[in-house]
């Protein structure tokens, strides 16, 4: 009996320690110095990434602590391997809905309980062309949180060794003689992950990225495929993109198996240079640069056609990995107020700045600007290479955001298959077109 | 003579919580679980009714028919084995042995681990150890990683699930192996009966009632499996290892198909009743009335 006395007293000190911190918190003055009569209370579900976690929460702390707005964000943490419509639907069921949430591909599902970000300034700042991903039936649903990139990443000291130029691979026969001289140097040309993520969103993309040279086009492509009228074996370009696959596949570290889907392993082996390539994205930079704080990794686009000049072949995949919602369902005005107040810190304001694009060891997220007026960027090799592809034009869109939710893991499992040796050209093609009927 | 303020008296005493427990958690949810499967739900709300469209659609779904029969084949592969290891382990350890009852606590362990845990655990022996042990022993059935391939992926679940389980069903075998009556085997002794005769004709029928259970168990366990097929394959190689929980889960939730991913849920839960019930008719055949 006295062990739960004392744990209920204990329990109780705590709740009366939590209600103090918290109204401590509340009541703290702003920077102007005067109190905030009333706080309102806005929470953010996750923290973007799970690699800048204890950045976004610093930034998160910082805001609440100098109260500028009288806004105090709540963050809901939720694990990063769980299905975002999982973690929503319950909130919302329970009235609970989270006021600021980042997503992708459940845009769709998200876009008529969330803001309509049309005509705000916030809005006006974004880079064209990043709102359209998060444009449904003419509602801005999102914003765009940053910007990424895919391609081949390589390691500039192997390939310096190797005397590869990156600028000089144009076409896949020129970078079939990269992986060449590369493997002629002793070292593993690439290292092609089985990662079903990496194979079935990203690489995926290749294909879809350069089947047309316009949007609609792309889209159409996304549209023959739903209504199961594409035949992918007779589209020049998807065999272009099978030879490519085959061209990595049979260059890879090791042998390609579906073994082989350690993410970390990719960042060692392109880290430490055993390997000279890895298909990957700027993501995994901040990895590569703490595993060899003084190397220098790029990107490079995949060229997938052999004639130099055809569309995509010097681009890089660029694209918006998350946008920024407010829920207009369950928040109240003062509370979705609040939520663009705290993005709009973020934005525009010089310290919300230096946490959203400073560099990771200062503490900032490294996000690669997408909004006017930033003053900060990040100084990073790959982040300004992506700065001067994303300058020069030379992107490729990210079809995969429209993807429909599921369709990534569905081709995701088919590349394994292809990946593993498990199925031929006609098996992989015909279960890409299958993912599409569900 | 008890009145009747009396019975209502003592129903709301011992019944009246426990039933509006079990119909708030339950049947509520139930009820508006099978109301979702004939709505557009999507996780949010509901704009219309569709009638029976969802479970046309469930029907036409290849991936649930292949989850379905996969899930099927487990079930049965994990009747068979956990309730055969289980009984064997029972009766290994009834045998008067030095060191019986340590035996039996080793083998209930595996019982005390989650399904989580124990699916990580796997994936490392898997993974990790049997290329230690290929390189040791030359054995060529640890060379590959079992987790990469379909069928031994299949397996794999199947033998961590007997690891898992036959420990539990081995104490319910042993429990009802102590409760047969002297009389009965003496006099069984007296006839001349073998040791195997012993066991066929005598042990077991006068335990059926110990089957029905663990039978029972057992299955309704492999129908629902989740933590383990999540946690040692996650449904890969290419997702061709999802049972139906895990299917019914990434319909839902994955791909944001909430009401076809309910209404998978019902047919799962039908299938799962109509087992369960089968069998527990069947087994009550073979119980004995002492």
């Amino acid at each position: 009996m006295a062990v739960i006395r004392r744990k209920v007293a204990s329990a109780a000190g705590i709740a009366v320690a939590a209600t103090l911190l918290f109204t401590g918190c509340a009541a703290g003055t702003g920077t102007d110095g005067s109190d905030c009569a009333e706080v309102t209370e806005i929470t953010w579900l996750g923290t973007i990434k799970v690699e800048i976690q204890d950045q976004f929460k610093a930034a998160i702390e910082e805001y609440n602590a100098t109260n500028a707005d009288c806004v105090a964000v709540e963050i809901l943490e939720s694990p990063q391997d769980v299905p975002f419509l999982q973690t929503v639907t319950p909130l919302y069921e329970a009235g609970k809905a989270p006021t600021i949430m980042t997503a992708l591909q459940e845009i769709p599902d998200m876009a008529p309980r969330v803001l309509d970000w049309s005509g705000q300034p916030l809005a006006e700042l974004a880079a064209p062309g990043t709102l359209d991903v998060a444009t449904i039936d003419g509602k801005v649903a999102g914003i765009p949180i940053t910007a990424e990139a895919f391609g081949l990443l390589y390691n500039k000291a192997v390939l310096d060794a190797a005397g590869v130029d990156v600028a000089s691979i144009t076409t896949r026969s020129e970078l079939a003689d990269a992986f060449g001289a590369i493997s002629e140097t002793g070292v593993s040309p690439i290292h092609f992950s089985g990662l079903w993520w990496s194979l079935g969103a990203h690489f995926t993309n290749v294909y879809h990225a350069n089947a047309a040279e316009d949007i609609e086009g792309r889209l159409a492509i996304l549209d023959e495929l739903k209504a199961g009228e594409k035949d992918l074996l007779s589209d020049p370009v998807f065999e272009n993109w099978l030879d490519t696959f085959d061209l990595l596949k049979a260059n890879t570290i090791d042998t390609a198996s579906i073994a082989d889907t350690d993410y970390d392993l990719g960042v060692e082996n392109l880290a430490v240079g055993d390997a000279g390539m890895w298909f990957m994205g700027n993501w995994a930079e901040p990895n590569l640069l703490t595993a060899t704080p003084d190397g220098e990794f790029g990107v490079m686009p995949v060229p997938i056609s052999d004639e130099a000049g055809t569309y995509g072949n010097d681009s890089i995949s660029v694209g918006v990995p998350f946008y920024a919602m407010i829920d207009a369902e369950q928040a109240s005005a003062e509370q979705q107020e609040a939520a663009i107040a705290v993005l709009t810190w973020f934005i525009t304001t010089p310290e919300g700045q230096a946490y959203w694009s400073g560099p990771v060891e200062d503490g900032g997220m490294n996000f690669i600007p997408v909004y006017d007026g930033f003053t900060v960027s990040p100084t990073t090799f790959m982040a300004s290479e992506i700065a001067d592809y994303i300058a020069a034009g030379k992107t490729l869109q990210w079809v995969n955001s429209a993807y429909p939710a599921g369709l990534q893991e569905a081709y995701g499992a088919a590349a394994q298959k292809y990946y593993d040796g498990v199925s031929d050209r006609a098996t992989f093609a015909a279960e890409l077109e299958a993912a599409w009927a569900e | 003579m008890r009145t009747r303020r009396q019975e209502i008296q003592r129903f709301a005493v011992f019944a009246l919580l426990p039933l509006s427990i079990f119909i708030l958690v339950l049947v509520v949810p139930f009820g508006r679980g099978v109301y979702f499967t004939f709505t557009d739900w999507n996780g949010f709300d509901i704009t219309k009714f569709v009638g029976f469209d969802n479970y046309i659609a469930a029907f036409q779904n290849d991936d649930f028919w292949q989850s379905m029969g996969l899930t099927l084949a487990y079930v049965a592969a994990s009747l068979v084995l956990v309730n055969v290891v289980g009984f064997v382990l029972a009766l290994l350890v009834t045998m008067p042995l030095r060191g019986v009852n340590g035996l039996r606590t080793a083998f209930f362990l595996p019982n005390l681990i989650g399904g989580v845990i124990l699916g990580l655990i796997w994936q490392f022996l898997f993974g990790q150890a049997f290329p230690v042990l290929a390189e040791a022993t030359g054995i060529p059935v640890f060379e590959e990683n079992w987790l990469l391939d379909t069928t031994t992926a299949f397996w794999a679940m199947v033998i961590v699930t007997v690891w898992q389980m036959s420990g539990y069903m081995m104490i319910i075998y042993i429990t009802a192996l102590m409760s047969i009556e002297q009389e009965a085997l003496e006099a069984s002794l007296i006839d001349g009966t073998n040791a195997v005769q012993r066991l066929f004709l005598i042990k077991m029928p006068l335990m059926a009632q110990a089957f029905t259970i663990s039978l029972f168990l057992t299955m309704r366990n492999a129908f629902m499996a989740y933590d383990l097929n999540l946690s040692l394959t996650g449904g890969n190689p290419y997702g061709t290892t999802e049972l139906i929980s895990l299917q019914v889960f990434r319909e839902a939730f994955s791909f944001g198909n909430f009401a076809s991913g309910q209404t998978q849920a019902v047919l799962m839960f039908v299938v799962i009743a109509i087992a369960a019930l089968a069998q527990v008719a069947i087994s009550k055949r073979y119980e004995v009335q002492r």
